[in-house]
């Protein structure tokens, strides 16, 4: 029975996914083992990286506007947390769609250093 | 003794155009599911399957014989009694759908059209994130069908000496004995 708060918070922290956009830049320099740089992040997210499509294509080069659907012409919300309240509090949702759309720009995964460099523009931005 | 086998008419043009065509617009929706770049493929894919799956909802009620839902509709009776046909490896045979194909069939239906109907909803920003979430897993079950009903194509096939996959395609079995269950027409 001592062990049920435990196992109780374990179930609510699943279910809820609390992250904070924070949580996932510590996790990616952790994974990358080194600090994130905004300056780099910012070149990485506005130019072609081999690709047709750079970040920028759909979400276009100030994040904290909304963007628009390089194919489809759908609009698309605001990605910087400053923006958008809830972007980046979902992990399963980021790491969707980093795959996702990391192979459609770059016909790769990201590294974790080009991830934590990304969220360290984003939480730049005001 | 062994009966000459005979041509049996099983399915018609239109239930295998349909399915063909299923096969087609899932595995083209499916592919394209990854990419934003074949965003436009993938909503073409999923709306043809949508209209595939209104017309053989319809060709369930006004379509011949053996496409008719009437005739294959499964009851928890049949399912049974089919399934312990199986374990006892004295498997009943049926010309058209099997109780256990019958309810992959409105299992596929079913999924098909929550999938496409939720696909349709995010497309627009209709429902956000649950809708994603409900499309992903209605792919997903109709996949699991999919899977479950090649095996049991196989399956079935070599139990019964007989080839599926040609009868989808041609439309005609050869029956080599009595059939378990023959509806008219």
């Amino acid at each position: 029975m001592r062990h049920l708060p435990v196992i109780a918070a374990a179930i609510f922290t699943v279910g809820a996914h609390a992250e904070t956009p924070r949580d996932f830049l510590a996790r990616f320099e952790k994974e990358a083992g080194t600090a994130a740089s905004a300056e780099r992040g910012a070149r990485f997210f506005t130019t072609k990286q081999g690709g047709e499509w750079s970040c920028a294509s759909c979400h276009t080069d100030k994040p904290t506007q909304a963007g628009r659907h390089a194919k489809t012409d759908k609009a698309i919300t605001p990605l910087a947390p400053a923006a958008n309240a809830e972007r980046f509090t979902d992990a399963a949702k980021v790491d969707k769609w980093f795959r996702r759309n990391c192979n459609d720009t770059l016909n790769r995964v990201c590294s974790a250093q080009e991830k934590a460099d990304v969220m360290a523009w984003l939480l730049s931005l005001k | 003794m062994h009966s000459e086998p005979k041509p049996v008419r099983v399915w018609d043009m239109p239930t295998r155009l349909f399915h063909w065509s299923l096969v087609a617009s899932f595995a083209t929706a499916f592919i394209t599911s990854e990419s934003e770049k074949l965003r436009d493929i993938h909503v073409a894919a999923g709306y043809t399957l949508a209209g595939l799956i209104a017309f053989r909802l319809l060709w369930g009620f006004v379509g011949g014989g053996y496409s008719r839902f009437a005739e294959f509709l499964p009851t928890p009776q049949k399912l049974v009694d089919y399934l312990k046909s199986l374990i006892n490896g004295n498997p009943q045979h049926y010309v058209g759908h099997n109780p256990a194909g019958a309810v992959a069939i409105f299992l596929l239906l079913g999924f098909g059209i929550v999938a496409a109907a939720s696909g349709w909803a995010t497309y627009e920003d209709i429902g956000g994130h649950f809708m994603e979430e409900l499309h992903e897993a209605a792919a997903n079950g109709m996949m699991a069908i999919v899977v479950i009903h090649i095996v049991g194509v196989i399956v079935s096939s070599w139990l019964h000496g007989e080839n599926l996959v040609l009868a989808m395609i041609t439309g005609w079995k050869k029956m080599r004995s009595p059939s378990h269950e023959n509806p008219a027409g």
